[in-house]
């Protein structure tokens, strides 16, 4: 029984790795936004992407 | 055509009257039997005197009833056998009387057999034939196999019914020792005249039900049994040939991936920042991304120092308008105290994004810093390789193997807690009490 379910576990596993390489999937948190202006490039300050909720952190040792 | 020899007539059961107490005895297997106890009054009687006279005579306090009663017939592996004695014997362990049943059993033609019942589990036992060799470590090779040392304990008769190839009687002892080779088990007692040496194996007590044709079901069995078979065992050779299959074809595929990636760098510039411009973000030049939908490297290199940098970016393609945002964090610190001098962080950082379609791009990088200046090298590349896979899926590959190797050792745990060389607790597996006094 165990064999069996690891022999799908192992071909899942493998298929898994297949496909993340030829699609390219990552595990990066990324958000999508569709129909951005094209005035960006004459004022690239106008457009404010989503992460900026992110505050990175400052305190140093 | 040549004529089968006849067999040997089998020897008739003999019935006398226990000299005793009177009761009616019935003598089994005359010529090999050496000693009758009574059922009625527990008196040992000489079967090989024409006289029977006692040989022991005592007053067995609580009668035990055998599971399979004397004189049962069944068929074991295809051989007939009847069930001609019975015996209880029992060890004492830190002040505890652990016991277990023994059924001597006859076939005129084969001679005796042994059923051994503890805790619910039964092993099928006979005289073997040769001598085991015992090993300078714990172990015995017996026709060719290794058998580890389980327990060596002195035993005693505690109850004795039936007739027996010996002087059985109640209080004697042996020095018992016992060798495991799942699903055989090998026995050895010592008694100041002579050691006899007797093989056996694991057998199931619904088979034994069946064959002796008896009412009701078998003592439950507790825990595991010293010859009971491993159900992991037979699977432990395929699980590991799996994983290294596995293993070997995960190997192989990251390795065509990695020779297919293109792997190109598409984008390269090196941006300056200054905290009194007026609008820090910018745009880079379109750069095209080819080839199939996968993936997209962006490093971030800067020159940051006891300083943080936070990088709003988003790609964009060109023709679709779609943007996919997404943040970076670099800081880099160092300096010295009493444990030395330290540093945390790093002055560049990594991202891969997924997925992404073929088309040209731009990159919107806003940074965020606590630096008045610095400067930062961006670098796209497309299609990459990540060996960090491997790993993930080394990973999803052992979990399994690590749950099916738990088992198998909780088994096994579990089989060797009563014997002389308990295995070491992977934690505090809650196995069963299998006490039996």
């Amino acid at each position: 029984m165990m064999t069996k379910v690891y022999a799908v576990v192992g071909a899942l596993v493998l298929s898994a790795l297949g496909w993340a390489h030829f699609t390219g999937w990552a595990p990066t948190d990324v958000d999508e936004v569709k129909n951005v202006p094209k005035s960006i490039r004459d004022n690239p300050g106008s457009y404010r992407s989503a992460y900026g909720w992110a505050r990175p952190y400052t305190g140093a040792k | 055509m040549v004529a089968k020899p006849a067999a040997p007539a089998a020897p008739a059961a003999k019935t006398l009257a226990c000299t005793s107490c009177g009761a009616s005895l019935t003598v089994r297997a005359p010529g090999h039997t050496v000693s009758v106890a009574c059922s009625a009054c527990g008196a040992v009687l000489d079967a090989q005197d024409p006289d029977f006279t006692v040989i022991a005579k005592y007053e067995q306090k609580t009668k035990i009833k055998p599971d399979i009663p004397l004189g049962s017939r069944g068929k074991l592996r295809n051989e007939m056998y009847e069930v001609i004695g019975f015996l209880v014997r029992r060890i004492k362990v830190e002040g505890v009387y652990y016991s277990w049943r023994e059924f001597l059993l006859f076939n005129p033609y084969l001679g005796m057999r042994w059923l051994t019942e503890y805790a619910g589990h039964w092993v099928f036992a006979k005289a073997v034939s040769g001598r085991p060799q015992k090993n300078p470590d714990t172990t015995v090779t017996y026709l060719g196999a290794t058998f580890r040392h389980f327990q060596t304990a002195m035993a005693e008769v505690a109850y004795v019914l039936g007739e027996f190839p010996w002087r059985a009687k109640v209080g004697e002892t042996a020095e018992v020792s016992d060798y495991v080779d799942p699903p055989r088990v090998l026995s050895s007692e010592k008694t100041a005249e002579e050691t006899t040496w007797s093989i056996g194996d694991h057998i199931e007590g619904a088979y034994l039900w069946e064959a002796f044709n008896l009412k009701g079901e078998p003592p439950v069995a507790r825990g595991v049994g010293i010859a009971q078979p491993s159900p992991y065992e037979p699977q432990a050779r395929p699980m590991r040939r799996m994983f290294w299959g596995f293993l070997g074809a995960a190997v192989l595929i990251q390795v065509v991936f990695s020779i297919l990636a293109q792997g190109k760098l598409v984008f390269e510039q090196t941006f300056a920042f200054d905290r009194t411009r007026a609008n820090a973000a910018v745009v880079t030049e379109p750069f095209e991304l080819g080839g199939r939908r996968s993936n997209v490297q962006i490093d971030i290199r800067t020159d940051l120092s006891n300083n943080w940098a936070y990088f709003n970016l988003a790609l964009i393609n060109e023709q679709t308008g779609r943007a996919l945002n997404f943040g970076r964090n670099v800081e880099y610190y160092f300096g010295r105290d009493s444990d030395g001098s330290w540093s945390e962080g790093a002055k560049w950082d990594r991202v891969y994004l997924p997925s992404i379609e073929s088309g040209r791009y731009y990159l919107l990088i806003e940074p965020e810093t606590g630096a008045a200046q610095f400067t930062y090298a961006v670098e796209v590349r497309r299609d990459v390789t990540r060996s960090s896979y491997l790993w993930y899926v080394l990973g999803l590959l052992v979990i399994p193997m690590l749950i099916f190797w738990y088992r198998k050792r909780s088994f096994e745990y579990k089989r060797w807690a009563e014997s002389d060389h308990p295995m070491w607790s992977v934690s505090d597996m809650a196995s069963d009490d299998d006490d039996d006094d």
